[in-house]
């Protein structure tokens, strides 16, 4: 048993108006899968959860003219079935087979898997190659991040005591997306390394690029330089073995149980080599 | 729902389609719920941390982990557990016949899991091929059967659904 007690507000409102009332030692509980996995390992410090699952404000995936917005309460296994997703979001969309399992895909949400910060979420990940940005709320004030801004470290984010996670706003722009994964199994692991690639395209040569990493440094990371390289280049062998080499420089891996550093240095730059060649072959230009 | 005096909440639901009403304990999971307070012990526990698959049931027709779930979250939503799987004559369903015709069973602490992420898959994707069947049992660990048997039993099970 987590040893925690549940508190579950109706709306929005009713959360803030609930959470002077309870204990200061409080979490917010959406899938579980990170919380409920902590505390049946004795990892819990909260002594209330309060339960924002079935918060309407938080559900949908909806568009605008400009952009795709997700809320954070949006389980994986509905991004994985959206037309919007599928058409708006290819890195995102490339990224959910390698979300954990198919149940844990229908329990975590979107929001959840942003807050937990963890290095090696694919979620996270694909969603800065995305160029997402994150919709903050604290006692009905509302305010906007680049995602990427979100992560401050393994489990660290820029979130006050408090504030929640509302929705993700993704602008709409023109690219082809991959994300590939390394990990211990071919699905269902956490990875050793994983890269994003979103390349907007002007024939065979990158006009934009958008790439990121996970498991590799101690935040989800956004390799700007590689990024910065590719744009305006021809995608051929070559200048993929040359962002290959800048990737390399770009990170900051660990050494620890997963994985040891230098290998998973090599393999960013192999992966993100293979991805921009899933690309670049839909194009025919590797 | 309601958060009576003292904690507990009072939830309502559907269990293998029947009404349940229960006053819980909101710190308890919906694991604990299943098989100490309704007594169903088909749904097993192995490693509470989403790992293992053992404790897969369906809520509203979707496979979860019991063991990460919290009790309180199935208030207004239907549970399906492995004593809630029939045949259309009452009697087992296709999946329980084919796991034991093929042979899927040894030791069955994860086949409980095992048929209810089959019957979540096939639910939703009454053709899945082979892949879609191996995609689709990639949260569930079996330490006996080598998972040919498990995956047989599953194709076995799609012909006659």
């Amino acid at each position: 048993m987590p040893h925690a007690t549940v508190v579950k507000p109706a709306n929005l409102k009713a959360l803030w108006k609930l959470l002077p009332s309870i204990s200061p030692k409080r979490k917010y509980l959406a899938g579980g899968t990170d919380l409920v996995t902590g505390a049946n390992t004795g990892l819990n410090s909260a002594e209330t959860w309060v339960d924002i699952s079935d918060l309407k404000e938080l559900r949908g995936i909806k568009e605008t003219a400009a952009a795709v917005i997700i809320g954070a309460g949006v389980k994986i296994s509905e991004l994985e079935g959206s037309r919007l997703v599928g058409r708006w979001l290819p890195v995102l969309h490339a990224a959910i087979p390698h979300f954990a399992s198919p149940s844990l895909r229908n329990m975590a949400t979107i929001g959840g898997n942003a807050a937990n910060a963890s290095p090696c979420s694919d979620g996270a990940c694909a969603l800065c190659a995305e160029k997402a940005w994150v919709w903050l709320e604290l006692k009905g004030k509302r305010r906007k991040l680049p995602l990427a801004a979100l992560f401050k470290g393994p489990k660290k984010t820029a979130l006050k005591k408090d504030e929640l996670i509302i929705a993700f706003e993704i602008p709409k722009w023109k690219h082809e997306g991959a994300y590939l994964k390394l990990g211990p199994r071919s699905y269902f692991g956490i990875s050793k390394v994983s890269v994003a690639a979103a390349l907007e395209m002007d024939g065979g040569s990158v006009k934009t690029a958008s790439i990121a990493l996970a498991s590799v440094a101690p935040v989800p990371l956004l390799a700007r330089k590689t990024a910065d390289y590719l744009a305006g280049r021809i995608l051929n062998e070559e200048n993929a073995r040359t962002a290959a080499a800048l990737v390399k420089a770009e990170v900051s891996p660990i050494t620890d149980v997963r994985s040891e550093a230098a290998y998973r240095r090599e393999m960013a730059g192999v992966l993100l080599a293979r991805a921009l060649g899933r690309i670049g072959r839909r194009g025919e230009n590797l | 729902m309601e958060n009576r005096r003292g904690g507990t909440f009072n939830i309502r639901c559907a269990v293998n389609g029947g009404k349940v009403e229960r006053e819980i304990d909101p710190s308890r999971t919906l694991l604990e719920f299943i098989r100490e307070d309704l007594g169903l012990k088909g749904t097993k526990e192995g490693c509470g941390e989403g790992e293992c698959g053992a404790c897969l049931v369906l809520v509203d027709g979707k496979a979860v982990n019991s063991c990460l779930m919290m009790a309180v979250q199935l208030h207004g939503k239907h549970l399906t557990t492995i004593e809630g799987l029939k045949g259309r004559d009452g009697g087992l369903h296709p999946l329980q016949r084919t796991f034991m015709e093929e042979g899927a069973v040894q030791c069955g602490f994860c086949t409980p899991g095992a048929i209810m992420a089959s019957e979540a898959l096939l639910r939703e994707n009454p053709g899945a091929t082979l892949e879609d069947i191996k995609l689709g049992l990639t949260g569930n660990l079996c330490r006996c059967t080598g998972y040919e048997k498990i995956i047989s039993a599953v194709e076995k099970a799609k012909q006659l659904l």
